[in-house]
């Protein structure tokens, strides 16, 4: 992508720490095609028809079928035995559903992030304490770090109660990230998931104001990541 | 004598309890039809309240020679018939949605693909005549004689009645499938 | 049986409509309450003569076309199918490119750059749901191992992995979620950025 850019003089040729570039409006050249329908392609006819019907499912409910969309993709790509696919699109929407009758009518994307917390082991009536909230506060960050402190192997019922509390004291995203970011890290160097929290939860103060988060220059974020 | 006409006999002799018997026989065979008919519990089970008061009441019509499920579904079929036609305007098909999954047990709810709510929501597609006469076909599982003497409808009607059901869901499948 | 019949969907309908029902006592309970206020029915007895029976349900046409007339309300569909693509972006607004990234600029997507150090690969590709899953090829800086490519992504909520080599792998600086096929994939939650 940078190459063909490049190509175009579009992008300097050193990329640098912050080489950032606002990609035009200009379509590059490519075929106008539906990958979902491909995907389904290689699929056999009941598979394909059983995805289908949840589906539409989840459309004729006023669900966004995106993320279902999405796993049946990601199941094609990752060659998945089509029976596995089924059953995965299923659940998503099974949880997708159980979050909005958690919720309420909020973003997809929350709702996505919500379905994820399920997915994870956390609980519908527990993401309900999340349904009434002040103008303008998203719980996207708190689910997103609350999925992803059970998947590392928090007890469910440790990272659910340390998330609620958190965004019950006011917390704002940059809190909840900077929660997770510490526990992840002690994780990786070999603490206890539990205690991890344990220990980092004790250092977040005890109440939070939830001023303006704070947000990246505007225009620029970025993901470094080692291995 | 059937099970059915003895508990029949034994509640026009004076025991009110053997009713319940009846009841219990075909109470969620009734249910069944009633939802899928009608689209959401809530009515259905008005229905089901006043299908059976009404048979109760109207026992000593009962007639041995007749098969007690057809009477009951006579009487079932025209209580749906009637609670629609009073609720003209329903939108919402599945009224219990979120309380069920909310008082759900502590988990997920996962969707299994054998859901009740998707074949409401196919079957209140089509129109009610149709939705009936298809009911009483492929989920009663009657013949169209049958059906006949219990609805009124001539048989050829119905016939007809259930082709057109399966033409729609036929058509409904093309739509979705080129979706 | 017809064509329309046989057809595996309606077939899938009524199989499914067949399947038993939940119901509780609780209902039937009621039942046997409002049965025991009644009087008894008795059998042959005149003065239950007058008692509600079955009524015959010979309809005229008349009546059955306004029975279907009054009967049409029920269960009105909340959603039409074919026309409610809710959360697509609009058909013909998305053409990918050769590298499978769809490029589709709105109002309000952001710029955002993946990075991952892996100077012993050969390839690293970034795969997620901002480009079904396809490989988007990642450009390597000669100097440190680094590997990149910058994207823009819509606001919101996105899932993505790397691919090492052939191997798929989590971003470790960033949240992870389940990805329904017993593994995990890195999560990005991209805030409000600049417009376009």
């Amino acid at each position: 992508m940078s190459r063909a850019l490049r190509r175009f003089g579009l992008v300097p040729r050193s990329l640098g720490a912050a080489a950032l570039v606002l990609l035009s409006a200009v379509p590059l050249a490519g075929q106008y095609s539906d990958p979902l329908t491909a995907a389904l392609a290689k699929l056999d006819a009941n598979s394909k028809f059983a995805i289908d019907v949840v589906m539409d499912s989840a459309r004729s409910i006023g669900l966004s079928d995106m993320p279902l969309r999405s796993r049946v993709l990601e199941g094609v790509q990752k060659k998945a035995p089509a029976v596995k696919i089924v059953e995965s699109v299923r659940r998503k929407f099974g949880f997708l559903r159980t979050a909005r009758s958690a919720l309420g009518s909020v973003s997809n994307e929350e709702l996505d992030a919500a379905s994820a917390v399920l997915e994870a082991g956390g609980k519908p009536a527990q993401l309900q304490l999340f349904k009434v909230r002040p103008k303008g506060r998203e719980p996207l960050e708190a689910f997103t770090d609350w999925a992803d402190l059970i998947t590392r192997g928090v007890p469910g019922e440790e990272a659910s109660s340390a998330i609620i509390k958190l965004w019950q004291d006011g917390a704002d995203d940059a809190t909840f990230h900077s929660l997770w970011n510490n526990v992840q890290a002690d994780i990786s160097q070999g603490l206890n998931p539990g205690t991890a929290l344990q220990n980092r939860i004790r250092e977040t103060p005890a109440r939070t104001v939830t001023p303006q988060s704070k947000q990246p220059p505007e225009g620029q974020q970025e993901n470094q990541s080692s291995r | 004598m059937s099970d059915d006409a003895a508990d029949v006999q034994r509640v026009l002799a004076g025991d009110v309890d053997a009713y319940a018997a009846l009841v219990d026989r075909y109470y969620d065979r009734c249910a069944r039809f009633a939802i899928r008919m009608l689209g959401n519990r809530d009515d259905a089970e008005d229905a089901l309240q006043a299908t059976f008061l009404r048979a109760y009441k109207a026992l000593n019509r009962y007639q041995e020679r007749d098969r007690f499920s057809a009477w009951l579904y006579r009487i079932l079929v025209n209580q749906c018939r009637s609670i629609a036609a009073r609720r003209a305007h329903r939108e919402k098909v599945f009224v219990r949605e979120e309380a069920l999954l909310l008082n759900a047990p502590d988990r997920a709810v996962v969707w299994t693909g054998e859901d009740e709510e998707f074949v409401q929501r196919v079957l209140s597609e089509l129109d009610p005549l149709l939705r009936e006469a298809f009911l009483l076909k492929y989920i009663e599982e009657l013949s169209y004689e049958e059906m006949s003497a219990l609805t009124g409808v001539g048989v050829s009607a119905l016939k007809m009645r259930v082709k057109r059901a399966c033409d729609r869901l036929r058509e409904r499948w093309e739509r979705i499938k080129n979706d | 049986m017809t064509d329309s019949e046989r057809h595996p969907y309606v077939e899938l309908i009524a199989r499914e409509a067949r399947r038993p029902v939940v119901t509780d006592q609780a209902a039937r309970q009621r039942i046997m309450a409002a049965v025991r206020a009644e009087p008894l029915p008795r059998r042959r007895s005149t003065i239950w003569g007058r008692v509600i029976a079955p009524r015959s349900f010979t309809l005229s046409p008349v009546t059955g076309s306004l029975l279907a007339a009054g009967l049409v309300g029920i269960g009105v569909l909340a959603g039409a199918l074919t026309s409610n693509r809710v959360g697509r972006p609009p058909v013909g607004q998305v053409p990918p490119v050769a590298s499978g990234l769809p490029v589709s600029l709105q109002a309000s997507d952001t710029v955002v750059k993946f990075v991952f150090v892996a100077p012993n690969a050969a390839k690293v590709s970034l795969v997620g749901d901002f480009n079904d899953w396809t490989e988007t090829r990642m450009e390597k800086a000669e100097k440190d191992g680094l590997w990149s490519v910058t994207l823009p992504l819509s606001v919101g909520r996105h899932v993505y992995s790397f691919v090492v080599d052939g191997a798929w792998l989590v971003d470790p600086k960033a949240p992870m979620a389940g990805d329904g096929y017993g593994r995990t994939n890195s999560v990005k939650v991209v805030t409000k950025g600049s417009t376009l």
